[in-house]
């Protein structure tokens, strides 16, 4: 279902269904996924669309940039080590009208469940996109269309034993990748004294030729902020 | 000539017009600058900082330039902070109420409890935060008011800000027949908190037997939402509570009372014999 797709188009892939046609100078949109519809009409001269995965922190509303990944179980890593571990992340599918400028954003969805959470204390804390994901140390068993692969690069730099539990992330760093058959990211934590951490993306996918995906959540040129998470309210 | 023709003292008409196109250039500049400074940090700056920083520069420049025409109007600035002892400690007298605003207003602006924007309760009066000026502070009550606060009160008085934090809670207090399971309702009523995108899954919801009331078995009911949907959240949730307990025959108790009478009452019921009659006729009217 990821891809270009010229002007008229209609997608049809489990319970997901995306047509496109144009009528006169008007493009009509239509989109049902798990019993939600969304129509929309469009003067535009595009033609072709764009359905690709993007930052999974905007449905059912893009009330935060942040997103965060509960571990089923605890990790430990000793002192001055480093793990490598696979853990999932929902997907939200993104559709752009593709023509000769930058690709304009119509309509997203997804098929993964949708929930919020709190990441600290209701004063200092902060409002994240909530998923729950198993820990795995190789690439394990998804479904492409609502689950994402991340790899996760853990450091640990401190001198003590840590339990990690959680990790929390910036959607203006996230970098996602994908191709016909899986949707991925790499991102690094690194623990710091203090049972806290640093987070970030790196701009590479977890498999040769996938990919990059189109980035709804960027930075600005002239902007203090980052795309790096401090995780200061605990591991 | 006309622009030498002294009006008083030393100031001839040409000095007044000078120190009146230096206040009318300033205020043109002060207001140009202060919009081109909105266009340019409108997205990288928090809107009140920057209302905040609006305000400081355009009275800076508006200070400046005044302080720039007084020596036309035969006035030194240096002279004034001489004579401003005295007249001050008179104005001062005079306007007590005008200073404690403007330096509340001061006060505010530093500690910033309340924001531009913001849901607020001050002294009673609920609304969103539209301004705060030097003087005083504006809301906009929820059924479309107007309502100016002088700074003063708003500094000196308890302020409820129902958006400070990130997230609230939403609490309930839901009663079940004394007759139903209250675990299935419980566990029901988990279940739409959990299906619900908007309740936090932390802070984890709660929901419990509260107490044993006169007419029903209470059920307490606590969830976090974020802050920017929770009044969406709390209306919506209560109602998908409600309809789903009694999709589960689990009905919300009205007030009751069970009477018991000291001695058993002696009477019977008979039903009227030509209502009967009329009745039998009807049936066989149908019939």
């Amino acid at each position: 279902m990821f891809g270009s797709y010229n002007i008229p188009v209609e997608l049809r892939e489990g319970e997901i269904s995306v047509s496109l046609h144009r009528e006169q100078d008007v493009l009509i949109y239509h989109r049902e996924c798990l019993g939600d519809a969304c129509d929309k009409r469009m003067f535009s001269k595009a033609e072709k669309i764009l359905m690709v995965p993007t930052e999974p922190v905007t449905l059912p509303k893009a009330i935060t940039p942040y997103l965060f990944i509960k571990f089923d179980k605890t990790l430990l890593l000793e002192p001055e080590s480093t793990a490598r571990i696979y853990v999932t992340f929902p997907v939200e599918i993104g559709v752009f009208a593709s023509g000769g400028g930058k690709p304009q954003f119509i309509d997203g969805f997804t098929l993964a469940q949708k929930k919020f959470t709190l990441y600290g204390e209701p004063s200092t804390g902060k409002i994240c996109r909530y998923w729950n994901s198993d820990i795995h140390t190789t690439i394990p068993e998804w479904d492409r269309l609502w689950e994402g692969i991340m790899e996760l690069n853990i450091q640990n730099t401190d001198t003590d034993w840590v339990e990690v539990k959680k990790a929390v992330f910036n959607a203006y760093g996230i970098k996602i990748f994908y191709d016909q058959g899986m949707v991925s990211m790499k991102s690094i934590m690194k623990l710091r004294p203090g049972d806290t951490a640093e987070t970030s993306f790196e701009s590479s996918p977890i498999k040769a030729g996938m990919k990059k995906s189109v980035e709804r959540y960027t930075l600005k040129k002239i902007s203090v902020a980052t795309g790096k998470f401090v995780m200061e309210h605990g591991l | 000539m006309i622009h030498n023709k002294v009006i008083y003292g030393n100031v001839t008409v040409l000095d007044l017009a000078m120190a009146l196109i230096i206040l009318i250039v300033s205020i043109g500049v002060a207001k140009g600058l202060v919009l081109y400074t909105r266009r340019l940090l409108k997205e990288k700056v928090d809107k009140g900082q920057l209302e905040i920083f609006a305000k400081v520069l355009y009275y800076v420049i508006i200070v400046t330039a005044v302080l720039v025409a007084l020596p036309f109007l035969g006035v030194k600035p240096s002279g004034l902070l001489v004579a401003g002892g005295v007249v001050g400690l008179a104005i001062g007298f005079a306007s007590q109420s005008i200073i404690g605003n403007l330096i509340s207003g001061i006060f505010l602006i530093i500690e910033r409890p309340i924001k531009m924007g913001q849901s607020v309760n001050i002294e009673g009066t609920v609304g969103i935060v539209e301004d705060i000026r030097i003087m005083s502070t504006t809301l906009r009550t929820f059924e479309g008011l107007f309502v100016r606060i002088p700074n003063q009160k708003v500094f000196t008085t308890n302020i409820t800000n129902y958006v400070a934090n990130v997230a609230r809670r939403v609490d309930y207090t839901i009663g079940i027949p004394y007759t139903a399971e209250a675990e299935n309702a419980i566990s029901l009523i988990k279940k739409l908190i959990e299906a619900e995108p908007f309740a936090l899954k932390n802070p984890e919801p709660v929901v419990y037997v509260d107490n044993l009331g006169d007419n029903s078995v209470n059920l307490l009911v606590r969830f976090w939402a974020p802050v920017s949907e929770w009044f969406s959240i709390k209306t919506k949730m209560l109602w998908r509570m409600k309809k789903a307990l009694e999709e589960e025959g689990i009905e919300i108790p009205f007030p009751q009372r069970v009477l018991w009478f000291a001695n058993e009452l002696k009477g019977s019921v008979k039903a009227d014999p030509e209502s009967v009659v009329g009745k039998e006729a009807e049936a066989e009217n149908l019939s």
